[in-house]
């Protein structure tokens, strides 16, 4: 991800702002690394250059 | 894995068709050239539920708009990603934050399906809206006028098997205006874009 995407978005709990820790990064983009929200201390990984910002009791891989 | 779910994927693989993600048919092409045609100068446009990406590619390529694509199904992220999509893991507008979007585009899996019938995989995810198929409709809805900017509008698709005069309807109450920008005739639906504008 880009990193003004953080921007846009927003803890999907609360709303509140995301802080942003980067561990791999290329030119471009973020491709690892963990959104954790200010507010509630939730926080959210970025894979493969995807942030997965699904509430934890969503996050499973399987389909439902 | 069920029977059922197996031959299922296989008979996809056989067609060449992908089991995991919905790929761009007759309504990604009516919604990508809705919003391109009607979009005026878009700085920020989100597609939810973008699928495989396609119509957010479209609209990137057709303005000058930064698109984003969200989807709860990460092979779906995966693919956009794949087509130059800014993508997002997302449950429906949860993560996103207030005023951030000129416009949000969403076709959302809309077939009614009966309880019973559902075959609980991505696919699914991708086509049943539910018994009534507004099961995502409503909440999206409810949420996306936090979304859009000042000006902002909202680009969805509807089914005459959705019930457009209740979708009308449910935008209307959740403070929109309404108007058509294409309706489609196809063997077994209507299609309609709807363009949503808070009142």
């Amino acid at each position: 991800m880009k990193e003004s995407l953080m921007e846009i978005l927003c803890c999907p709990i609360d709303k509140h702002d995301l802080e942003l820790d980067v561990e791999t990064r290329d030119d471009e983009e973020i491709l690892e690394g963990t959104l954790t929200c200010t507010e509630c201390g939730e926080s959210y990984p970025i894979e493969d250059g995807i942030p997965n910002l699904l509430p934890p009791d969503m996050r499973d891989e399987a389909a439902a | 894995m069920t029977d059922s779910q197996d031959s299922r994927s296989q008979l996809a693989e056989r067609r060449g068709l992908d089991p995991e993600v919905y790929q761009p048919a007759e309504d990604s092409g009516l919604l990508a050239e809705a919003a391109v045609d009607s979009l005026s100068e878009p700085e920020v446009v989100l597609e939810v539920g973008t699928g495989s990406g396609w119509v957010a590619e479209q609209v990137a390529t057709e303005t000058s708009a930064r698109v984003i694509g969200s989807d709860l199904n990460p092979h779906a992220c995966r693919q956009a990603r794949n087509r130059g999509v800014e993508a997002v893991r997302a449950d429906l507008l949860a993560p996103f934050a207030a005023d951030a979007f000129d416009a949000v585009l969403f076709n959302p899996p809309y077939l009614p399906t009966d309880p019973d019938n559902e075959w609980d995989d991505w696919m699914e995810h991708a086509l049943s809206g539910g018994e009534d198929g507004r099961r995502l409709i409503v909440p999206f809805l409810k949420d996306v006028g936090r979304v859009l900017a000042p000006g902002g509008e909202v680009y969805l698709l509807v089914s005459s098997l959705t019930g457009y005069d209740i979708v009308v309807e449910l935008a209307e109450d959740a403070g929109f205006s309404v108007d058509e920008v294409v309706q489609e005739s196809y063997p077994f639906e209507v299609l309609s874009i709807l363009r949503l504008q808070p009142v």
